[in-house]
Formats: structure tokens, C-alpha cells, sequence
């Protein structure tokens, strides 16, 4: 027998818009700095340029993530009693602390990729990854150890953060390198190189410099890194498909939130924008041997991963919090 | 539960509560809680068509939870847990994250829009420190709400958890609750939409009125 509820008080959010931004952020951070890092420490000359616009993001993001969380506070002019009252089983305080130490080691990451000095590259990408891995492991933490709903206190939880963290920052690094060198005309090869100074030069500067140090073409370049885009694009789905799968058999309410994600009022966006134009759209662009070398496509590709990423953001947020729990 | 110990719970005896709502009343007044948010409230559900039709309640407040998940979830630790088991808020401490009302599966939480820190039911701390009753069992007309001692075997509380089956709200989280109820209704027990309650509000500050109300704080 159904009972339908007469009287029910409407409750608060937990987390908010600004909170799915933030998360955002700190994902394109981790994930541009684990791309540089990797351009880096792998010795692959020709991925050189994305490791420096990789290095540049990291920071920029971190900066701006922040702001948005303080805002967000329902006192914003306590934040600093973060640091004095410590609670270690709160992933908010680790939060505290990472986000605080992440973006210095990424500063002076970048201090040494415009040094071009080798040796402190490596010693501080080693450093930097853990910490860029946690970053944004511990927000996956922040969604897994809160019970508010279903789609969010599963295990699953870090590891789909930390996967759709790399899709989109993988994402944002072709994005930023197409512009650079189409939009503004920089030249990616001399971005790379040892001169730190970002100057902009004709294409047939950029081509002589390409030659001589050996870097690639840019849709050839991308088209190599698009292939590390669609495997974790891959995992993406798969990590996304089996909580699904688990929500749908899991309990009344999870069942209930699956149901507005794959038919409610989330679907639209869970659906059409997450799924299909999010993942499975740059996935053909990015995997089909006529569309994989052509900058356009890998334009259209980037920045579809980026709005689906987003979306994937928004709808773990908000729609997490979209049925009726209590 | 050590012997020896204070340790506060409540009873909610449905079969007495008649739905009057005069606890989430009393609960408004005793304790100034600002527009639009509740620290207890009854939700109602309808069953059947007629003539066999009834209405069940559900009183629902902070459960004190001996395993409070805000408490272990708060970055500032300004969510605590007394020594007595009632879970409290340091208002001076918390920053209003809001991670705690993301935290607790009961959903008793609020972020107050005057004050802009997070809030729930005290168990009226003010009034039991003193020897006296939470407002909302005080008001109680039907005598639903037994409010005392659970370790102590002579108290009204007791004796009910003892020779009565209870039962408390989503004993799966782990959280082991200080809020027993007695004859509670499968229907209102899990989770459901008023037919004019959106939900899940956006959290807000109000700060036009957050000057001219501080100072009854």
C-alpha cells in the first residue's frame, strides 16, 4: 500500500553550484598537471609544449577554485579557522591542507619548466603527482564519506572523480593548445623550447622552429595525446556505467535516483549531454582514423569533453541531491 | 553505554502522537529558529481510500547519534558530541560548509540564514541542563515524547525501551541513534515529497535581516 506523504518540511542542500565548480577546477588542475608531468618525465620531446601549458593551468585553476569555496561559506570571513580547529577525520581538513601545499609545489613546478631546468622538473613532478592525485582524490573522499545520497557514499566515487578529472584536463590542454597557436598565433614548438618568453611568430617561424627542435605538427601531436583522451574517456564510461547499474538494484532510493537520472529529470543532461555528447561523440572524433589528425575535429572533441565533464559535475551534485531522502 | 553514565535519548510513542504539531511549535518559539527552517517537525502521510483510510506522523528531530557521521565529517570541529551523548554545535567555530547537512542521512540540519552557521535540535541543552524537559516533550499533549535517562533503569525512557519493540530511522548507517520510535509507519519512515515541499532549497544567507537580528541571538 503506497502512502503518499501529506506534510513534509523542505530541507537544505549540502553542497551547492559553486561546490560542483570547484570540483570542476580542481579537476582541470590535477588533470593538466598530470599531462605536463608525464610530457615531462616520459623524455617525449614532442609532447614538450602540452607539458607547459600543462604547468601554466595547474596553478591558474588552483588559484581561482579557492575563491569559489569561500564564497560559498555560510561565514566566508572564518575560513582560516580551517587551519587552527584540525579535525583528521574530515576530508575538508586533508582538503585544507592539500590545497594549500598543491599549489605551491605547482608554483614552483612552473619556476623550474621556465628555468628549463631538467633535474628540478623531474624532482618536483614526482612530488607534485601524489599531491595533484590527492587534490582531487580527496573531494571524491568528500562525496564518498556523506551520506546524503546514494550516488555519492559509494566507493566507486574517488576513482570516477580522479578518472573524469584526466578526461577533462586532458581535455582543457588540447583545447588551450589548439587556441594558443590558432587563435593568437603562438608558436607551440618555440613555446617549448628553452627560451621562456612567449612570443608570437608567423606560422612559417613556428614550422622552422618545429623542424629544428624536432617537435611534431600539432594535429599530429594531438592526435597522439587524443589516444590517452579516449582510453580514459573508455574508463570514464565504464566506471559511470557500473554505478548505474549498482544504483539501480541498490536501494528504494537509489533506485529512485538512477530512475531521474536515466528517464526523470536528470536524463536530458545525464543522457544527451554527459553521455552522448560528452564521452561517446569525442570518443568517434578522437578514435576514427579520418577525424583523429584533423585539428577541427579535435577543437570539437576538447571542448565537448569539457561540457561533459561539467555536466557529469553538476548532475553528482545536484541531481545527487534531487530525490527525496528523508 | 557504560553504567554510571548520563546518557540522553528520546522515545516517540506514535501510538499517542495525534499530529498537532504543537512540538515543532514549541521547538520554533523555544528556540528562535528563523523562517523556512525546522529543527523539529512532523511529517504526515496519508494511507488507503475510503473508508479505510488514516493518517500516520512522523516527529522528527536530531537523532543524537551515539556514531554522529557530522561530527566525524566536520573540518572545524565545531560539531561535538557532550559527554552525555547529546551532539551539539559550536556556533563560534563553524565556518557554515554546509558539509555536515551533506553528511547526516537523517537531514537535520540547516544552515541558519541569520547566523549563516549550520543548526539542528539541542535537545534543548539550555533546558535539560537545568532539569527540565526539551520544550517539544514539554508541549507534547498526547504524552508521545519521553524524553530522559537511558542508562537509568528506574526512568520512564527505559522502562518503554525495554518492554516495548522500538525501532530507530535508518539503522543501516551506522549510526546508532538516541531517537527510538515505537509503532512508526513503513510509509512515512522512508523518504518522500511533500506535494507543495520542493526539497532540497538552496542554502542562502539572508543579509538584509542578519543586522537587525543579532542582537537576540
Amino acid at each position: 500500500m503506497d502512502a503518499t506523504v501529506v506534510y513534509n518540511i523542505p530541507h537544505q542542500q549540502g553542497l551547492q553550484v559553486f561546490i560542483a565548480i570547484y570540483f570542476y577546477l580542481t579537476g582541470l588542475s590535477a588533470g593538466s598537471f598530470v599531462i605536463s608531468v608525464v610530457a615531462y618525465l616520459l623524455g617525449k620531446t614532442e609532447y614538450k609544449p602540452l607539458g607547459k601549458i600543462g604547468a601554466f593551468l595547474a596553478p591558474i585553476l588552483l588559484v581561482i577554485a579557492p575563491i569559489l569555496l569561500i564564497t560559498d561559506l555560510g561565514k566566508p570571513m572564518r575560513f582560516f579557522y580551517l587551519f587552527f580547529n584540525v579535525n583528521p577525520t574530515s576530508p575538508l581538513t586533508w582538503g585544507t591542507f592539500l590545497l594549500t601545499i598543491y599549489p605551491i609545489s605547482c608554483l614552483i613546478y612552473l619556476y623550474y619548466v621556465l628555468k628549463g631546468n631538467q633535474k628540478m622538473i623531474k624532482t618536483f613532478g614526482i612530488i607534485g603527482i601524489p599531491l595533484a592525485i590527492s587534490v582531487h582524490g580527496y573531494t571524491g573522499f568528500v562525496l564518498a564519506l556523506a551520506k546524503f545520497s546514494p550516488i555519492w557514499n559509494n566507493s566507486l566515487m574517488p576513482l570516477l572523480w580522479l578518472i573524469s578529472a584526466m578526461v577533462s584536463g586532458i581535455g582543457l590542454v588540447i583545447f588551450v593548445a589548439i587556441v594558443m597557436e590558432k587563435v593568437f598565433s603562438v608558436s607551440l614548438a618555440k613555446f617549448a623550447g628553452e627560451m621562456s618568453t612567449e612570443t608570437s611568430t608567423g606560422k612559417m617561424l613556428a614550422e622552422t622552429a618545429a623542424s629544428s627542435t624536432g617537435v611534431m605538427p600539432l594535429n599530429e601531436m594531438l592526435g597522439g595525446v587524443g589516444k590517452y583522451l579516449a582510453g580514459f574517456i573508455i574508463f570514464d564510461l565504464f566506471l559511470v556505467f557500473s554505478e548505474i547499474l549498482v544504483l539501480l538494484t541498490e536501494s528504494e532510493e537509489a533506485a529512485a535516483l538512477a530512475a531521474s537520472l536515466l528517464t526523470g529529470d536528470y536524463s536530458f543532461l545525464f543522457l544527451g549531454l554527459e553521455i552522448l555528447l560528452g564521452a561517446l561523440i569525442p570518443l568517434f572524433l578522437l578514435l576514427h582514423p579520418r577525424t583523429s589528425r584533423s585539428l577541427a575535429a579535435q577543437t570539437v572533441a576538447a571542448v565537448l569533453v569539457l561540457i561533459g565533464v561539467m555536466t557529469m559535475r553538476y548532475i553528482v551534485i545536484i541531481g545527487g541531491q534531487s530525490v527525496p531522502f528523508n | 553505554m557504560s553504567k554510571g553514565e548520563v546518557r540522553y535519548g528520546m522515545v516517540i510513542d506514535l501510538r499517542r502522537c495525534v499530529g498537532c504539531h504543537a512540538c515543532s511549535v514549541a521547538c520554533k518559539s523555544e528556540n528562535d529558529v528563523p523562517l523556512g527552517v525546522f529543527r523539529s517537525w512532523v511529517k504526515q502521510v496519508e494511507k488507503g481510500s475510503y473508508p479505510n483510510v488514516r493518517k500516520h506522523f512522523l516527529p522528527s528531530l536530531c537523532n543524537h547519534c551515539e556514531k554522529p557521521i557530522c561530527v566525524r565529517n566536520c573540518p572545524t570541529t565545531a560539531s561535538y558530541r557532550r559527554e552525555d551523548g547529546v551532539v551539539l554545535i559550536d556556533y563560534d567555530k563553524c565556518i557554515g560548509c554546509g558539509y555536515c547537512i551533506a553528511s547526516c542521512p537523517y537531514q537535520v540540519r540547516f544552515i541558519n540564514p541569520l547566523r549563516g552557521t549550520a543548526e539542528k535540535c539541542t535537545f534543548c541543552q539550555h533546558r535539560i541542563d537545568n532539569g527540565v524537559v526539551p520544550s517539544c516533550v514539554n508541549t507534547c499533549n498526547g504524552r508521545a515524547r519521553v524524553f530522559g535517562d537511558l542508562n537509568d533503569p528506574n526512568s520512564e525512557i527505559a522502562k518503554l525501551i525495554a518492554t516495548q519493540p522500538v525501532q530507530v530511522l535508518k539503522a543501516d548507517s551506522g549510526t546508532e541513534p538516541r531517537v527510538y520510535y515505537i509503532n512508526p509507519d513503513a510509509g512515512a519512515m522512508k523518504g518522500g515529497y511533500g506535494p507543495d515541499s520542493k526539497v532540497h532549497l538552496e542554502r542562502g544567507r539572508n543579509w538584509s535581516l542578519s543586522t537587525t537580528e543579532k542582537g537576540r541571538e
